[in-house]
Order: structure tokens, then C-alpha cells, then sequence
């Protein structure tokens, strides 16, 4: 079975992609609206600025070669929410093309391209017998992505989808909602043909409309039939597809160069666009760049990017030991505490620690009284108390060292021991750190 | 010609069919009046672009080119017919009046801005607004006797222009007197935020500059009438006397220009035309349930008039897939070879100067005898400069034995309008052209 | 030029044509194309662009702003409770 999908999102610009009217919601049908998104004559397209940097980002976030030069192109077709009958949209060299995009960081998804396009209005129905309406879509941009047909089941697909809106809302700071804005068309063959399952909306249906299109397809099949390609859409409510029209009566879109904007030089424009790397993405990086834990990776990342980002300026300045006896343990402990304090001095009093210049002690209360604004002369007391409280406990049961050497799970006797006598002072990581440090000591 | 009085405005248009929609004041405010082909959007005028379909469309917005001339003090006495959204070479496909040579009204204006030509040639101090897509300025220029110019695409912003083919429309100027080329030009021309394709323009601040050197390709020379090509060789001597060098060249990529530009221009147009489907604008007036194909396809089939929809046909065609390589692209690649053509030889001379068209204004009846392709081939001249987006002029410059005008287009480099208004300044010291007898 | 490609284009441009319209535009089509086959030994060449001149990189601030009133837009059209009213969808 494969499975690729076309993926329309709308980007979250402030006006239109062609004009300037507003994208906000509007309180009444047709208010958001121009000479240009309503398609009257003589009205022109300009196009918004941020529209090509969000499609520039994309296109890095799915690892595209970002075009040096793209230009848009109109295809033809008629509809009552498509203004002038003509959707401005790419065609010969979108924004970005042949990208890999890794499901769960392992699966290879390869990217076709990505290229971006308006939106139509948005029709209703009335009774059957004509349509309404709305103009307040037209014109708002999207994003398209388009994928080889590299998923294998419906729930990998949404899977995927699921991973990307994601990556995409890190990106580019797409609003909460934005799985509702998601619109997809499916292509799916069982067997040798294909057909496409056009505009579903949202990762649910995307599932269902997928898997009602396996099982269609696989009864055929199993008749002995043949299935024919075609373009279906999805019944939300009844959750079947149903035949929109065969192959052989496909439009045709008759692209042509779309002469009212000219073209666009983006290679420098693209080399100075740093997109935020995708948590995951980051995940993975870290974990294969300094040989650590996925698990920690992950757990700094988590925690904030910025933690992640000082764990590398701090691998980077001594080395990833350093940087995880330090970044993973107290800076990590009192992240919360940090507020919005410039990361230089930890970094300083780290790299002071590797060069020799304080002692593993020292440089635990500089930090930690960094941090959290504490005097350090309360936090070297507080630590000293900690640290009498744990000796004295070692020295009480001297067992307790060699069950240690055969589980390092005994050290939660004595973590134990203090927190339930020390009365909370203590946060927890500062009394594991401290149990850590000085059982290590007497190894 | 005569003066322009408002309160027999109606009585000269029945006559001569210039204009499609005319002001309803009594006498002209402003500082000077001017008219606009009806491709132009205009506030106050019902705009049609020569088309049915388009009945009833009151635009919001005046196309910059008429805000600007209102704001320098203009004001827009009326809309000028055409050729449904200017497919025609004589007017003579106006979805409404056709407009009637001022010197012999069983004769064309030409076209497709003929409506515009007509009026420059009829009311004295009278300029109007003209589009050239192929040659749709200078064409009934020269069949009007009067001075037309289609500047550098991109001079003059097309915002409120009704599109044909986008990447070959020009807002230009026609008038009876040659200085105000260089007037309202500077007027209409400059960057215009609305419009993409004005924005990369140089300054337009043209002084003097003399003719030195003409190129006359042999190309231009074949297929002329006997009364054109005596009127152009006896300019040619006038110019050699004015102290213009002239030189015949070789230009081969001309011939390619046409098939290349109406693959361009049908192409667009048929992506242009596409919107006119029976809703938002001009005619609404359908059974809605019908299903959507079935709606668009009826006002489309009634509205759009012959020409319409023989090009909307060819530039369907030559998009489609499977032919769209052969054609479009070709087409694209053939514009290039032309200005790279025009460059090599504007390297060394200060323009290229041919016959406008190549014959004078014919009758309406041998124009219903005409093919298509005949018709087509009539702008083969015109088609060059127009493919190229290179600023391009025509001057009155001779009449036929049948008194009609004859006109000669220069053609300047891109950007270069200076060299045309020059040309035209010094033109018109030297030749008297004819004003038509206007009666009424 | 077929009589099936003249349907074919007349179907995708939604024009209908009557029996005679269709083989008048056949004919007309046919003979433009025949002339317009010197395109074929026209020369080639790279680097052509969209327009005649160089248009590049002109670009707007996303900055939403309305200059004309909707309303004013509407007011020929024929509307329903604000919405534009269009043929039968299927």
C-alpha cells in the first residue's frame, strides 16, 4: 500500500497573500474583501513579503533545496469560490523541492516540494439548488506540501501529519487551531492504480477517509475487479469517499507564467532566514552529535530549548562531560528559577570549573546561587548542612558504599534518609547530586 | 476637427461611434479633457471593455493612469470603443459601437484602440488614453492620422487596466499634437505600489536628444501597399534631410514575432478571460440551478462575441497539455530572440523605424471579407515592439491616393521614450499633417 | 486540428459551440496553427523570463489594510445576507 499526501496550510500572515485585507476572522460574510480577492477587472496582485519567508521556512524545515529563483504561475479552472476562475500558484520552480522529512526520526518521508498558493472562498450549499458564497478565504496564503508516496498505512499517515503540524506550528508560530485548518488531499493505490481523496480535513478524517479507501480498494481487488483512477472526496458525516469524477475528465489547468508579479531572487533572502530547529529534530541531533542518551536529549530539549541550546555552547567551550555533569544536573535543577538571566556567566563559572580555576564545589554554588538569586554564602551553608547531613549518614552505614558499587539504586537510601529529615530545604536534585557526588568520592 | 462642446458630445459620437460611455456634465471643469480606451476602470463610467459580458460593471476604483490625469487636472469626458478586450485590428469587434474613421467613416479607425484614435482626431486639444497589447496604439494612429506612443512596458502602472496579456499591455497616449506625448506621458508614467510591473522603471525625466541614426530592417519593407511604401521612402528622405543617418538591416527574428505574440497574448488572455462566468460583475442576470459548469458555460457562449472566443479557443490550446511546450514555451523563448534582435541593433542606432501598418484604413466591407489569420497578419509590423515591451511611436507621415493617412512607428530601446518624444517634436515642424473636415 | 480537440478546448474554456461554430473555429484554428508552425525553426534559447523586462522582488509589508469599502464592492452583486449567490455546486 502507498500513501502520499498533498498538504494545504494556511499560513498565519496578518493580510492577505495578494492584497492587504485583513486575515482575522471576520463577523459577517464577504466584509474581508478587495478588487483583488474578489477578481475584479483590472485589480492586481502585490505579493505579502512574509507569505515567501513562511514558504522559505517550511522548505528548510522539510530539508528542500530552497530555489535561487521561484516565480508563480496560474491555473485555470472554474468554480464559484475561485474569484478569477485562475488560482495563483506554482508551478515550474516553487519555493522548495526534493526535501527528506523523518517520521518518529527514523522513517524517510521523501518531499516532493513545496510551493505556495492563495486560498478560494468558501461555498455552502443551498437545498440543491444553487450556492453561496463567502470571499473572506480568497486570497489567504497557504502552504503546500507534497509528499512521494512513502506512508504505508492510514495511522502512519496521520501519524506523520500529526509530527508535521507539529514542526510546522515550532517553525512558524502557527496558532493553536491549525490542526482544524489542515486540508489534504490523499492519494492512495491498494493496488497498481491510485485515486485521490480530495480536501479532507483534519487528522481524524484524514485517517478514516484513508482507511475507508484501503478496505474499498482491497474489496475490488478481491472480486477480481479493477480499480480505476479517479478523484473521490470524503463524506465527513457518513465517513465513506464517494466518485467526484474519472481520470479522463481531470481539468486541464493549462499553467501558464503568471506575468503581474515577475519574478523572485530568493537565494539570499533564504540564506538569511535561520529557522528554529523541530524539537524532535533537535532531539536527534544532539543525541547523535555528543554521544548522549537519547533520553537526556530529549529530557533537555523538553525541559527548554534554551537549556539545550547552553548544553552545546558548554560541550562546545570544554567538553560534553562537563556539559552534562553541569547543563544536565543543577542548571537543568533550577531552570525554573533562572527567569530571564543572561546564560553567559554560567558558561563563564563552567569553563572557569574545567580550566582548573575553582573547585567542583564552588562552581556548584556559584551556579546554583546564579540561578535561583540566592546568597552564596546561604547556598555554600545550605549545601554544607546538606553535605553533613549525607556524610554523616554514610559514615552510620558504611554497608551502604559497596551495595552501591553493585547498584547505584542505593543512593536512594540515603536521598531518602535526608529529605525525609532535612524537612524539604532541599530540592531534589540538589540532594541527588550531592548523595552522587560524595558517595563517588568514597568509591 | 472641432472644439470639444459637451452639449453636442452626442451628436458627434453618432456620427463617429468614439466613445462608449460620456460624461452627463454640461461643460468641462477641469483644466484640460481627455478620454480612455474602456478597458480602463473608471469610477463615474460603466467600464466594458468592449465586451457584453461586461455590461453593468461600475468599478470602485479609477485605473491610476486616469486618477493621475484627473489629479493633474483632467477630466474624462468619455470612454473610447474597441475591440472586445482589444481583439481586433479594427475595432471592428466592439461587443458595441464601432467607431468610424474621421476621414471617410465607411473606413476603420484600426484598432483596437480606435475609439481613442477617432477622438484625438476629431475634438481639437483633445488627448486619450490607448492600450497596446500588438500594436493597438500606433495601428489607429496611423489609420487616424494622428501621433500615438506606447511607452516601455511597466512605464505606466496597469492597475484598473482589464487585462489581456499581462506581460504585453502598455498604457499609452494619442493626440493630434505631438508635444503632448511628452506632456501626458509624464503625467500617467511611475512607479505605482498597486502594480508590480511599474515598479523597477528608471526615472522618467526625458530631455532632447536628436536623431541621428535610423535602422530601417529590410523585414519591415515587404508586403507594404504602393501608396505606403512611397509615403515611407519620401520620410525617409525627410529624415536624411533633417540630418538622420539611415541604414537598412537585417532583423530575422521578426518573422517569428507574430506566431510568438498571439501564442503569448491568446495564452494570457484565455487565463484573463476565464473569470467572466456570470457572477460578482456585469452580467448576472442566470439560472442558478444550473449546475456551475452548465451557468458559466451559458454566459460565456452568449456574451462573449466571434473573436472572443476564437481566441480564447487558440490560447486554451496552446497552454494544454501536450502542446503548451510547443507553443507557450516556444513562444517565451521567442520574445528573447526579438529583443535581443532589437538590442543588437539599438547598440548602434537610435531606433528602428518602419511603416505603422501595411496599408491605409480599409473599408468595413473588405474587413468582413477578411480571414482570421488574414487580419492577424495585417498587425505584422506593429507585433515586434509589442512582444519586445519596447517603447514604440507612430507619426503621421504621408496619405494614400485614397486620402487616407499612412504613419511610420519608431521603435527605442527599453526605457528610452526620449528618443521617440524627441523624434516627434521635430516630426512635427517639418511635416503638416491633415485634420479631418469634421460636420455635424 | 480535430474536430474532438475543438470539443475537447471548447469543454475546457466553457464556451459551447453550435455544429457550425464548431467547424468554423476548426477551420480558422487550423490554418492559424499551420502558419504558426514557423514557431518550430524559430531559434532557441535559455534565459527568458515572464516579462519583456526584468521584474524582480517586488514585495509588500504584511501590513492589513483596507482602502475601498466592501460594501461599496457588493452593491452590484447579486447577493444573499452578504453572501454572493453562485450557480448549483454539483
Amino acid at each position: 500500500m502507498k500513501i502520499g499526501l498533498e498538504i494545504h496550510v494556511q499560513l498565519p500572515t496578518k493580510s492577505k497573500m495578494f492584497c492587504s485585507c485583513p486575515t482575522t476572522d471576520a463577523e459577517a460574510p464577504n466584509t474581508h474583501v478587495c478588487p483583488t480577492c474578489l477578481g475584479m477587472p483590472g485589480s492586481r496582485p502585490v505579493l505579502n513579503r512574509k507569505v515567501m519567508e513562511y514558504g522559505i521556512m517550511l522548505a528548510k524545515m522539510l530539508g528542500c533545496k530552497v530555489a535561487d529563483t521561484t516565480w508563480f504561475s496560474r491555473k485555470t479552472y472554474f468554480y464559484p469560490d475561485m474569484t478569477k476562475s485562475v488560482q495563483i500558484t506554482q508551478y515550474d520552480n516553487p519555493v522548495g523541492e526534493g526535501g527528506i522529512y523523518y517520521l518518529g526520526g527514523k522513517k524517510p518521508i521523501r518531499i516532493t516540494r513545496i510551493h505556495i498558493e492563495e486560498d478560494p472562498g468558501k461555498t455552502k450549499r443551498v437545498g440543491d439548488q444553487s450556492s453561496l458564497v463567502d470571499y473572506n478565504r480568497s486570497g489567504i496564503p497557504l502552504a503546500e506540501i507534497v509528499t512521494e508516496p512513502d506512508l504505508s498505512t492510514p495511522a502512519e499517515a496521520r501519524e506523520f501529519l500529526g509530527q508535521l503540524i507539529q514542526d510546522i506550528r515550532h517553525v512558524i508560530d502557527l496558532p493553536g487551531d491549525g490542526e482544524r485548518s489542515i486540508r489534504c488531499d490523499c492519494n492512495i493505490s491498494v493496488g497498481k492504480e491510485r485515486c485521490e481523496v480530495k480536501n479532507v480535513t483534519g487528522l481524524k478524517n484524514v485517517e478514516r477517509a484513508l482507511t475507508f479507501e484501503v478496505i474499498r480498494q482491497t474489496k475490488i481487488l478481491k472480486a477480481g475487479g479493477k480499480i480505476e483512477r479517479e478523484t473521490r472526496r470524503f463524506d465527513e458525516e457518513r465517513g465513506v469517499t464517494i466518485s467526484v469524477r474519472k481520470k479522463e475528465f481531470e481539468a486541464d489547468y493549462g499553467y501558464i507564467d503568471e506575468p503581474d508579479l515577475g519574478v523572485y531572487h530568493i537565494k539570499e533572502l533564504a540564506e538569511s532566514i535561520k529557522i528554529k530547529e523541530s524539537p524532535l529534530k533537535m532531539t536527534l541531533r544532539l543525541a547523535d552529535q555528543y554521544g548522549i542518551d537519547q533520553k537526556m536529549a530529549k529530557q533537555l530539549v523538553t525541559t527548554s530549548v534554551g537549556l539545550a541550546e547552553l548544553f552545546e555552547t558548554v560541550a562546545n567551550r570544554t567538553d560534553v562531560q562537563n556539559a552534562v555533569k553541569w547543563v544536565v544536573g543543577p542548571v537543568s535543577a533550577n531552570w525554573k528559577s533562572l527567569g530571564d538571566k543572561d546564560l553567559q556567566p554560567i558558561v563563564d563559572t563552567i569553563c572557569r570549573f574545567s580550566a582548573g580555576g575553582i573547585t567542583d564545589t564552588e562552581c556548584g554554588i556559584e551556579i546554583k546561587s546564579y540561578m535561583t538569586g540566592e546568597d552564596a554564602s546561604a547556598v555554600m551553608g545550605a549545601a554544607a548542612d546538606l553535605d553533613a547531613l549525607i556524610v554523616k549518614f554514610l559514615d552510620e552505614n558504611p554497608g551502604l558504599i559497596d551495595d552501591y558499587r553493585k547498584n547505584d539504586k542505593a543512593a536512594n537510601k540515603v536521598i531518602g534518609f535526608v529529605m525525609k529529615n532535612s524537612g524539604g530545604q532541599y530540592s531534589s536534585s540538589d540532594v541527588v547530586d550531592a548523595t552522587k557526588k560524595l558517595i563517588e568520592s568514597r568509591l | 476637427m472641432i472644439g470639444l462642446d459637451l452639449s453636442k458630445l452626442k451628436s458627434v459620437n453618432d456620427k463617429y461611434g468614439m466613445f462608449h460611455a460620456m460624461t452627463e456634465k454640461e461643460s468641462v471643469e477641469g483644466s484640460f479633457h481627455f478620454s480612455a480606451k474602456d478597458n480602463l476602470t473608471s469610477k463615474d463610467m460603466e467600464t466594458c471593455s468592449g465586451s457584453r459580458i461586461l455590461e453593468g460593471y461600475r468599478p470602485a476604483f479609477d485605473a491610476t493612469a486616469i486618477a493621475k490625469m484627473r489629479a493633474a487636472g483632467g477630466e474624462l469626458v468619455g470612454k473610447t470603443n474597441m475591440d472586445e478586450f482589444g481583439f481586433g485590428t479594427f475595432s471592428a469587434n466592439s461587443g458595441f459601437e464601432v467607431p468610424r474613421n474621421p476621414f471617410d467613416t465607411e473606413r476603420a479607425c484600426g484598432g483596437s484602440s480606435g475609439g481613442s484614435a477617432c477622438a484625438a482626431a476629431v475634438f481639437e486639444d483633445h488627448v486619450s488614453l490607448g492600450v497596446s497589447t500588438g500594436g493597438s496604439i500606433c495601428c489607429p494612429a496611423s489609420f487616424c492620422g494622428v501621433y500615438g506612443i506606447a511607452p516601455t512596458y511597466g512605464r505606466v502602472s496597469r492597475y484598473g487596466l482589464i487585462d489581456y496579456g499581462n506581460s504585453l499591455d502598455k498604457i499609452g497616449i494619442l493626440s493630434s499634437k505631438a508635444t503632448d506625448l511628452r506632456k501626458y506621458l509624464g503625467i500617467i508614467a511611475g512607479k505605482d505600489e498597486k502594480d508590480p510591473t511599474s515598479c523597477v522603471q528608471p526615472d522618467f525625466n526625458p530631455g532632447y536628444r536628436k536623431l541621428s541614426s535610423v535602422a530601417v530592417p529590410k523585414e519591415g519593407m515587404e508586403g507594404l501597399s504602393k501608396d505606403v511604401e512611397s509615403a515611407f521612402r519620401k520620410s525617409l528622405e525627410t529624415l536624411e534631410s533633417m540630418g538622420t543617418e539611415i541604414e537598412f538591416v537585417e532583423m530575422p527574428s521578426l518573422k517569428y514575432a507574430m506566431p510568438a505574440y498571439y501564442v503569448l497574448a491568446t495564452s494570457e488572455a484565455s487565463t484573463n478571460l476565464a473569470r467572466y462566468v456570470g457572477m460578482r460583475y456585469g452580467q448576472q442576470e442566470g439560472d442558478l440551478s444550473l449546475k456551475f459548469d452548465d451557468y458559466f458555460t451559458s454566459f460565456r457562449s452568449e456574451y462573449f462575441g466571434d473573436e472572443a472566443k476564437r481566441r480564447i479557443l487558440l490560447g486554451t490550446f496552446t497552454r494544454m497539455v501536450g502542446f503548451r511546450d510547443r507553443y507557450y514555451a516556444k513562444a517565451l523563448q521567442v520574445r528573447k530572440v526579438v529583443i535581443d534582435d532589437y538590442k543588437r541593433i539599438l547598440a548602434t542606432h537610435d531606433a528602428v523605424l518602419a511603416p505603422t501598418m501595411p496599408f491605409t484604413a480599409p473599408r468595413f466591407d473588405d474587413i468582413a471579407n477578411m480571414s482570421a489569420l488574414d487580419a492577424y497578419k495585417a498587425d505584422y509590423l506593429t507585433i515586434p515592439a509589442n512582444i519586445a515591451g519596447t517603447p514604440h511611436m507612430s507619426v503621421p507621415c504621408g496619405y494614400g491616393s485614397d486620402g487616407m493617412p499612412i504613419g511610420m512607428q519608431f521603435v527605442a530601446d527599453h526605457w528610452d521614450e526620449e528618443i521617440l518624444l524627441s523624434v516627434a517634436e521635430d516630426w512635427e515642424k517639418v511635416f503638416e499633417s491633415k485634420k479631418p473636415e469634421v460636420t455635424i | 486540428m480535430d474536430r474532438e480537440t475543438v470539443e475537447r478546448v471548447a469543454r475546457t474554456a466553457h464556451i459551447k459551440l453550435t455544429e457550425d461554430e464548431l467547424e468554423r473555429y476548426r477551420s480558422d484554428l487550423e490554418e492559424i496553427l499551420t502558419y504558426f508552425e514557423l514557431l518550430d525553426e524559430a531559434p532557441e534559447c535559455d534565459n527568458y523570463g515572464v516579462n519583456p523586462i526584468e521584474v524582480a522582488d517586488i514585495l509588500r509589508d504584511d501590513e492589513p489594510r483596507m482602502d475601498i469599502d466592501p460594501a461599496s464592492l457588493l452593491k452590484d452583486m447579486n447577493t444573499y445576507e452578504g453572501y454572493v449567490r453562485g450557480p448549483r455546486l454539483s
